[in-house]
């Protein structure tokens, strides 16, 4: 029982980083208005590029960094399209997805074409922190891939930017009074298209996290809607980073419950596959209306 | 007379332009991305252009593309006037596949008869698809939930809905199963859309029914009108009597209804029987490209048609490219999608101007 906990929370924290890196991505750019629904997209070109460049250079390190040009660039376009343009972010998220998943394929067709067996990357090794990885039962979470802490230590920097900060309250500001914050001197378009293309190029290292820790390869379609559950995971939180972490939790808990329960129970697997999507609808149906969404989500901004 | 003529096509030019230049754009992206891998762009283009325009089997394989593509455009187009985003073409056109194939197997010990046995198929997935956009429709209709995001949920519920229905009993096939690629067993031959010749299959004459009636929906008929109202200003429309609730609920489950009938032909048109895989080389390709070719011509009823071919043409000279100049098709898949942004970024342009 001791052993399945310990098995359970160490194979929970290890499925996060995708659900919380690509949700804290929405975030970031919900944040000062622009709610960017293109994840599954930016995770998938991320992947590719991300495996990729650890394929090709044999630096994990460098797939990182690809994964976030990756994203970030693809993030620049649908801001370009959304804030530059004015075009309405739904439907633009709708075509970025589609964009990234097309471009995610041929570019590792371009590299690969077809083959038999799939070409593979060592997946990230495991980094004990001395002493407190020896503590019983939650020293498993500090016996983890580098990206592990990294999401942790993202999401308190994320709230302490956000909430301690000047430039958080910008931020902030953008989101829910772009007029007032104009006024005050806040570069509103020049913010919204950072803050959405840091959130991208975190969608991306979300998606490269997939192969490298995972698969150890890239297949099309690989992020399985993760990046779509991360929107929920996003309005469960309510656009607060430590609220989507514990979301996260949540979501990866029911991952890893999936596959947990296809050992011995009569459920047939596609079911319990189905399992977070299920949960995904029950609480937008719950949550949907109560999440303190920023005032400005969805409306362009222009100073006239 | 003829001096009115031109006047017309003199209007009509500029409004074709942005779709020209788009197109030319596109096909320009997919030159350069050819000669940067070192083939012949023109050669590429011929193929993409001759080969389902100008060979008997190309265009019959295009028609058979065209009808699906058309009907998965109208479940996204026909919401989207009510400013509603149906992403869900994907999971409403497997479900109507499921609900098809299931009934067909399980009427075909004791077949109704044969008049009936395809319309009543086809009811069936149309009925299917508006069932499996029901809950997304009432997600936003009472509880304001965006049907981006749910209907994209329902495509992975539906996702997995067609893999257990491809591997378990008393529709899947064992040995298949066994083999480790599921698949169900073949609907009865009666079940089967008859094959039109040139036109693909039977499929070709639903699609031109469904066209002409969505047509008379957006364009004649009330709540056409009602639905396009919403899009254009829910608060007017409220306050004109039109109930929001009604029109949200309506014209998401008849998209519903449009992509289901999409996947009951494409499965009792081409393939007969549930495959497993089928969920993304069926599903989540023609849901899309129904996405995209609704897209391209700003879900104008008239226009749909015209885009969901040109959009099956390309995908089956790509398939040729593919197969004759090994170039991926991803490229033509990429080029498309390139196209669409540009004709809403120049349409935009024009819109305010």
């Amino acid at each position: 029982m001791l052993e399945d906990i310990t098995t359970f929370l160490e194979v929970t924290a290890m499925s996060i980083v995708p659900y919380a890196l690509c949700s804290l991505g929405i975030m970031l750019g919900a944040r000062t208005g622009v709610l960017n629904i293109s994840g599954e997209g930016a995770m998938l070109m991320g992947a590719s590029a991300g495996f990729l460049g650890a394929y090709f250079t044999g630096n994990p390190l460098i797939g990182m960094l690809l994964a976030l040009a990756a994203g970030g660039g693809l993030g620049l376009i649908f801001a370009w399209l959304s804030v530059g343009l004015k075009l309405n972010q739904f439907m633009m998220g709708i075509c970025i997805y589609i964009f990234g998943m097309g471009l995610a394929d041929f570019i590792y067709r371009l590299c690969f074409g077809v083959r038999v067996l799939p070409p593979l990357i060592g997946t990230l090794p495991k980094v004990a922190i001395p002493g407190l990885s020896q503590i019983p039962i939650v020293g498993v979470l500090f016996n983890q891939n580098v990206l592990v802490y990294f999401t942790f230590v993202l999401t308190l920097v994320l709230f302490l930017i956000l909430y301690k900060t000047r430039i958080g309250l910008e931020t902030r500001a953008v989101g829910e009074n772009p007029r007032a914050a104009d006024v005050l001197g806040v570069k509103v378009i020049r913010r919204r298209y950072v803050c959405v293309a840091i959130g991208a190029a975190m969608m991306g290292l979300a998606g490269a996290y997939l192969p490298m820790v995972f698969t150890g390869t890239y297949t099309p379609l690989m992020s399985a809607g993760k990046g779509f559950m991360a929107i929920g995971v996003a309005i469960l939180g309510s656009f607060r980073p430590e609220r989507i972490l514990a979301g996260s939790f949540l979501f990866a808990g029911a991952e890893v419950m999936s596959y947990r329960l296809q050992l011995g129970t009569g459920i047939p697997w596609q079911f319990l596959l189905m399992l977070p999507f299920i949960v995904v609808l029950i609480v937008m149906w719950i949550f949907y209306k109560r999440a303190e969404w920023p005032a400005a989500i969805g409306i362009p901004y222009s100073r006239e | 007379m003829i001096n009115f003529e031109i006047a017309k096509l003199k209007l009509l030019f500029p409004r074709l332009r942005p779709y020209l230049l788009a197109v030319l754009a596109g096909f320009g992206v997919v030159g350069v991305l050819i000669t940067l891998m070192g083939r012949n762009p023109l050669d590429a283009f011929s193929t993409i252009i001759t080969v389902p325009l100008g060979t008997a089997h190309g265009l019959t394989e295009t028609f058979k593309k065209f009808v699906p593509i058309l009907l998965a455009g109208f479940a996204y187009a026909i919401p989207f006037h009510a400013r509603l985003f149906n992403v869900g073409g994907w999971g409403q056109l497997l479900f109507g596949g499921i609900a098809v194939t299931i009934v067909g197997l399980s009427l075909s010990h004791s077949p109704p008869p044969l008049f009936l046995f395809v319309p009543l198929l086809i009811l069936v997935g149309f009925l299917a698809g508006a069932l499996w956009a029901v809950v997304p429709a009432v997600l936003r209709a009472y509880f304001g939930v965006h049907p981006v995001i749910s209907t994209i949920m329902m495509n992975f519920i539906a996702v997995y809905l067609v893999n257990y229905v491809a591997s378990t009993a008393p529709w899947a096939e064992t040995e298949a199963a066994f083999a480790g690629h599921p698949k169900t067993l073949p609907l009865p031959t009666e079940a089967r859309l008859p094959p039109l010749g040139i036109g693909g299959h039977a499929g070709l004459i639903v699609a031109i029914i469904v066209a002409l009636a969505v047509y008379f929906l957006m364009k004649k008929s009330i709540l056409g009108y009602e639905i396009k109202a919403v899009g254009a200003n829910p608060t007017a429309a409220q306050v004109f009597g039109i109930s929001i609730k009604r029109v949200t609920l309506l014209s998401l489950i008849l998209g519903g209804a449009m992509a289901g009938l999409a996947g009951a032909i494409e499965v009792m048109g081409v393939h007969g029987r549930l495959i497993e895989g089928m969920e993304f080389t069926v599903g989540a390709s023609l849901g899309i490209f129904g996405i995209l070719s609704a897209l391209m011509c700003a879900c104008n009823p008239i226009g749909l048609p015209i885009s969901a071919f040109f959009m099956s043409m390309l995908i089956v000279g790509a398939d040729a490219m593919q197969r004759t100049m090994m170039i991926p098709v991803e490229v033509v898949f990429v080029a498309i999608v390139l196209m669409v942004l540009f004709i809403m970024m120049l349409g935009e342009k024009m819109k305010m101007r």
